[in-house]
């Protein structure tokens, strides 16, 4: 019934131009506005997710970016820009969330509490997601760029083209450092790990 | 690693993989590792990944979609979050799970007021046979003015969620308020002649609310104000003339009526017999519906409830309820039993044929009893209008009623004294006499300069959700006390005080042979009561607020431990310490542990002693401290 209000719209149009023409500032600015918008979308979609919807891979960003940006005013440059800003924003929403959840977990892995709360009972597999954004830190200290193209992808749920665009890299370059990326970080989650 | 050394290592695996064949990878591999074994090792170890990762489709997906897939719990169906904004309504807090999706208490910033902002779950949303019974809540409600039915104040679409806006009440609804409780007659009539009144205006306006039922009658805290709400079922009842000519209430409309399991639950109780059958219903259903709650409320049970759906309306259509003599209020007033006989006709021509006739006659009998009080009182009858304050078990919730009862057939003699205008010394002797006379105690000194000692009370039901694959099935039940829990049920404690004190609640799971127990907080707790262990005189607790306690795989028996009482214990002082984040709960202090074990078990022979109802346990104790373990056994 309601849009965000066309003040907010180009706002962000505005910040994201400055902050391709470099200013930094612009970005802090930004940061809050987008993470609150795909805050709540991540929200809308996980719920929806559990109940059998799913939506297209990246309809939750461009659905950010379609409610958040002046469309009138569009550029590509904006476009991924902002698509570069979603990715990191997802990520920290993502893994704050599985760390909330997680968090929970009674410390110390060895001891049985045969009566807990239900909200804190995650699976396994988010404590492993929670190891996946660890070796991605880790990665960015070896290969900053690798695991940029990562974050994109898996986090932003970009593909190759946006990628290339927003890390002016070529396309076969961004599948090189996929490949790499997801076998390094692939190796740390499951292999001995001696690196 | 050095960068040269990482470049170099992606080079060459980047190179390999680009071939299709195993054995041309390694030659490549060789090849190009010459001598260097480190650098060969860590090139295969990450081809190796590399086709595990391809197999596997290592995040292959999207974070949010593998993120998604993994989280359990109440909390993610909300699709709100405080401090957000939605529309022109600024979320404060989650309020609960209503029967169509979540409630929220927000802020409406044009009005500055706080509403209740009922939210459509997204599956409801899906449904448009539900869709349309929101929309009728909306549009039913929102036309009604009346100060006991909740007030809609608009609905409407924002970011693709339906809501309503409605009045934001605090307090809780009759089911809750009557939990652990039994209500004087004073308040029964208080809270039937307020829902009467919502009624009337409804059936004015040619509505019929079709569901009435105690978890729709909302109590407010700050004056006991009654609100009946979801209006979701109401149907305006339909303008045709009937055969007679006439218009109005009586016209026909049909209930849909779906044998849904678990739609059903807990509603059938109080159905019409002409409702459970499908027939045409009109505004004697909830007179109907209303003689039942006010049963309920004197009685404490419920007039008709079979062990399935289907054994409870054979009762409603045939058999009549126990009368209220017999079930638990032996000497309700007359007059109050003949109300509530004449609302539960089985025929709806035998009933009180509008909500105003039956006000009208509770609101007498209302009057007659204050007046009867007015009189006792006078009389010097020592403890304050309608009967002893302090109803703590069940048995005290009978005396109590017989007490009350005693007093209002004692009026014509009481009457009689104030008439003749005794003087008021003689008066008093007459009250001491009655006062020493119910209670078997001294005559002097008069209860006014008594403080009694303290001895702390509470009463507790235990909520159970079935679980069945994962997924939770049928609608929660209460339980008074114990049963043999399935691995997979999820249970929540209620608890209400009935002074105020301080309360905990520990957990002490099956420990083997030779293992100090090691006890968890379970109460206080930070989502619970503010994180403080002082609770209120008759405030409920619910342990935990929105989430459920589960059980882990292991089989055996469970203990939580109630204590209670008036003064902090200085042996649990402790505990809350370990209700952060990282502990929650858990008490990994073996100090605090023995502390805690020593305390319990030095108080053994002092343990409460449990007394059963319908709906809940009572607990009393002759000691300070009202110590309990409640055993929950789960295979």
């Amino acid at each position: 019934m309601k849009k965000a209000p066309p003040r907010q719209e180009h706002e962000i149009t505005q910040l994201l131009a400055e902050w391709r023409d470099g200013n930094q500032a612009a970005l802090d600015e930004l940061y809050p506005l987008v993470y609150d918008e795909l805050h709540r979308l991540a929200r809308r979609y996980m719920s929806r997710e559990r109940k059998g919807h799913t939506l297209q891979t990246t309809a939750l960003i461009n659905e950010a970016y379609v409610r958040l940006v002046d469309q009138r005013n569009v550029q590509w440059a904006n476009r991924s820009h902002f698509f570069a800003i979603s990715a990191q924003i997802m990520r920290r929403i993502l893994i704050d969330h599985a760390r909330r959840q997680t968090y929970a977990k009674r410390g110390g892995g060895a001891r049985q509490v045969s009566l807990e709360e239900t909200a804190i009972v995650v699976q396994d597999d988010l404590s492993e997601f929670l190891r996946l954004d660890e070796a991605l830190k880790a990665l960015a200290e070896l290969d900053p760029r690798r695991s940029q193209v990562v974050e994109l992808k898996y986090f932003g749920g970009l593909n190759n083209d946006e990628i290339a665009g927003v890390l002016k890299i070529s396309k076969n370059t961004v599948i090189r450092d996929w490949n790499m990326a997801r076998a390094w970080l692939h190796h740390q989650l499951t292999g001995s790990a001696s690196t | 690693m050095k960068p040269e050394r990482w470049q170099q290592i992606s080079r060459i695996f980047n190179r390999a993989i680009s071939l299709d064949d195993a054995a041309a990878r390694a030659a490549y591999v060789r090849e190009n590792c010459g001598t260097d074994d480190d650098l060969k090792a860590e090139v295969e170890k990450l081809i190796e990944s590399h086709e595990q990762a391809e197999d596997d489709d290592f995040i292959g997906g999207l974070a949010v979609e593998d993120v998604a897939e993994h989280f359990t719990g109440d909390e993610e169906e909300r699709a709100l979050q405080k401090g957000q904004q939605f529309g022109d309504y600024l979320i404060l807090d989650h309020l609960g799970i209503g029967g169509m999706g979540q409630v929220y208490l927000a802020q409406d910033a044009r009005l500055d007021r706080t509403v209740a902002l009922k939210i459509l779950s997204a599956d409801v949303a899906a449904d448009e046979r539900r869709m349309q019974r929101f929309r009728q809540e909306a549009k039913v409600t929102s036309s009604l003015n009346q100060p006991n039915i909740l007030t809609i104040f608009e609905s409407g679409e924002v970011d693709g969620l339906t809501f309503i806006a409605a009045e934001f009440v605090d307090g809780e609804t009759l089911r809750d308020y009557l939990r652990g409780k039994r209500l004087k007659f004073g308040e029964i009539l208080d809270i039937g002649i307020q829902v009467l009144a919502a009624l009337d205006a409804a059936h004015e306006a040619k509505i019929v609310h079709r569901d009435m039922k105690p978890e729709n009658v909302m109590i407010r805290k700050r004056d006991h104000v009654v609100k009946v709400l979801d209006f979701g079922l109401a149907k305006v009842t339909e303008k045709k003339k009937s055969a007679s000519g006439e218009e109005g209430l009586h016209e026909e409309s049909r209930t849909e009526f779906k044998t849904a399991p678990g739609l059903i639950m807990g509603t059938v109780n109080y159905m019409s017999p002409e409702q459970t059958q499908a027939k045409a219903v009109d505004a004697r259903s909830d007179i109907w519906s209303t003689g039942v709650i006010i049963y309920e409320m004197i009685a404490g049970t419920k007039p008709f409830g079979g062990t399935t759906s289907a054994h409870t309306i054979v009762q409603i259509l045939e058999k009549d309820p126990a009368p209220l003599a017999h079930a638990g209020a032996p000497e309700v007033p007359q007059e109050l039993q003949r109300i509530v006989a004449k609302s539960m006709a089985k025929d709806p021509d035998e009933r009180y044929q509008t909500a105003k006739d039956m006000l009208i006659d509770l609101r007498n009998l209302k009057k007659r009893l204050e007046l009867d009080a007015e009189i006792e009182r006078s009389a010097a009858y020592p403890t304050a209008v309608f009967g002893p304050p302090a109803i703590t078990t069940i048995e005290d919730a009978k005396r109590t009623a017989e007490s009350t009862v005693a007093g209002i057939s004692k009026t014509k003699a009481a009457l009689i004294v104030a008439l003749v205008a005794i003087v008021a010394s003689v008066a008093a002797v007459v009250g001491i006499y009655v006062w020493r006379g119910k209670r078997n105690t001294p005559i002097v000194p008069p209860p006014t300069s008594v403080t009694p000692p303290a001895q702390p009370r509470l009463t507790y039901w235990i909520t159970v959700q079935k679980y069945k694959d994962g997924k939770p099935y049928e609608a929660p039940f209460d339980l008074a006390g114990e049963i043999n829990f399935e691995a997979d049920y999820q249970i929540r404690l209620s608890i209400r005080g009935l002074q105020a004190g301080y309360l905990y609640v520990l957990n002490e799971g099956p420990t083997g042979a030779g293992n100090a127990p090691e006890y968890v907080v379970i109460f206080p707790s930070p989502t619970a009561n503010d994180g403080s262990e002082f609770v209120a005189a008759n405030q409920r607790v619910q342990i935990p607020n929105e989430t459920w306690l589960k059980f882990d795989k292991e089989q055996g028996v469970e203990k939580l431990w109630l204590i209670f009482s008036e003064q902090a214990l200085p042996e649990l002082a402790g505990v809350k310490a370990f209700t952060n984040p990282r502990n929650r709960g858990l008490i990994d202090d073996a100090q605090l542990n023995k502390t805690i074990d020593s305390f319990l078990s030095s108080r053994l022979s002092e343990t409460a002693t449990p007394e059963k109802g319908d709906t809940f346990t009572a607990l009393k104790t002759a000691s300070k401290t009202l110590i309990y373990p409640i055993r929950l056994e789960h295979h």
